[in-house]
């Protein structure tokens, strides 16, 4: 049986402390997912809006399922080549995992429960579970997340005080600010 | 000791993977400033022992191998760490 003394042992440990610090897990959120889901619930959040108001053709209602569908596709695709990463560390597979779980029950509440959550119930889904992603985010560390669940939060507070003319665009403002802005920022911060 | 992980460069495999979901073959070159020989005999011996876990599929055409560590090389690994630094307890 192979012996270790204690000079070889301190070699070790030293080694190992130096590969854990090098190689402590960030979550790199990506802001591509936040810009495209961002715009693409406020879009279908306003389009609801202004269809209800009757401002804009109910015809046009055919453009939010596309939306969404191609916010669908990007992320599949997205996620795809996230795959093929050369590393993926434990944080990242936890956060699309959260990312998967909220975007994904939103997305099958809207579809199947749309009579409990008509209208903007239905708006107000997305921007809880936009929420809980960016404030998950923010609890690994990221303070603009932090701050854009923040926003998103006060949007609904604020859109529940509000005349119910302005419910619509209050969530959607939530989402663009909060949800979209949030990725800009990190594509901008990326580099 | 797990004598497994008495070689320093699968000691060092181990640890590059302890914090990430899966590496590549590549990366865990780079980072331990291996030969590809030489980490390729050492990580099929984790993989043999039930250590690391090991993937290989296709990017453009071209394979990638990555590994990742497993729950029976996660516990191997605290269970040793922990073993080396009660070594270096009486010294200190």
């Amino acid at each position: 049986m192979e012996r270790i003394d204690a000079t070889r042992a301190r070699d070790h440990l030293a080694m190992v402390e130096r590969i854990l610090a090098e190689s402590q897990p960030k979550l790199c959120a990506g802001g591509e997912y936040f810009l495209i889901w961002g715009i693409g619930s406020a879009y279908v959040t306003l389009l609801f809006t202004l269809a209800n108001r009757g401002l804009v053709p109910s015809a046009a209602l055919w453009s939010g399922p596309v939306v969404l569908g191609f916010c669908v596709l990007f992320s599949i695709l997205r996620g795809r080549s996230t795959r093929r990463a050369l590393r993926a560390s434990l944080v990242q597979r936890e956060f699309f995992n959260v990312l998967w779980l909220t975007i994904g029950l939103a997305f099958v509440v809207n579809v199947g429960a749309y009579r409990i959550f008509a209208g903007t119930a239905s708006a107000a889904i997305w921007s809880v579970a936009e929420s809980i992603v960016l404030l998950y985010i923010g609890m690994h560390g990221n303070r603009r997340a932090i701050v854009a669940g923040t926003l998103v939060i006060v949007s609904l507070v604020v859109a529940n005080f509000a005349s119910a003319a302005f419910v619509g665009y209050i969530l959607a403002a939530g989402m663009l600010v909060g949800y979209a802005g949030f990725g800009a920022s990190e594509l901008l911060a990326r580099d | 000791m797990d004598e497994l992980l008495l070689s320093k460069v699968r000691l060092g495999v181990v640890a590059e993977l302890l914090n990430f979901d899966w590496v590549a073959f590549s990366e865990l070159a780079r980072s331990l400033d291996v030969s590809n020989g030489n980490l390729g005999a050492h990580l099929a011996k984790l993989v043999d022992a039930g250590y690391v876990e090991e993937e290989k599929s296709f990017v453009n055409r071209r394979p990638l191998t990555r590994y990742r560590l497993t729950k029976r090389g996660r516990d191997a690994f605290a269970a040793h760490v922990s073993q080396l630094q009660s070594l270096l307890e009486p010294a200190t």
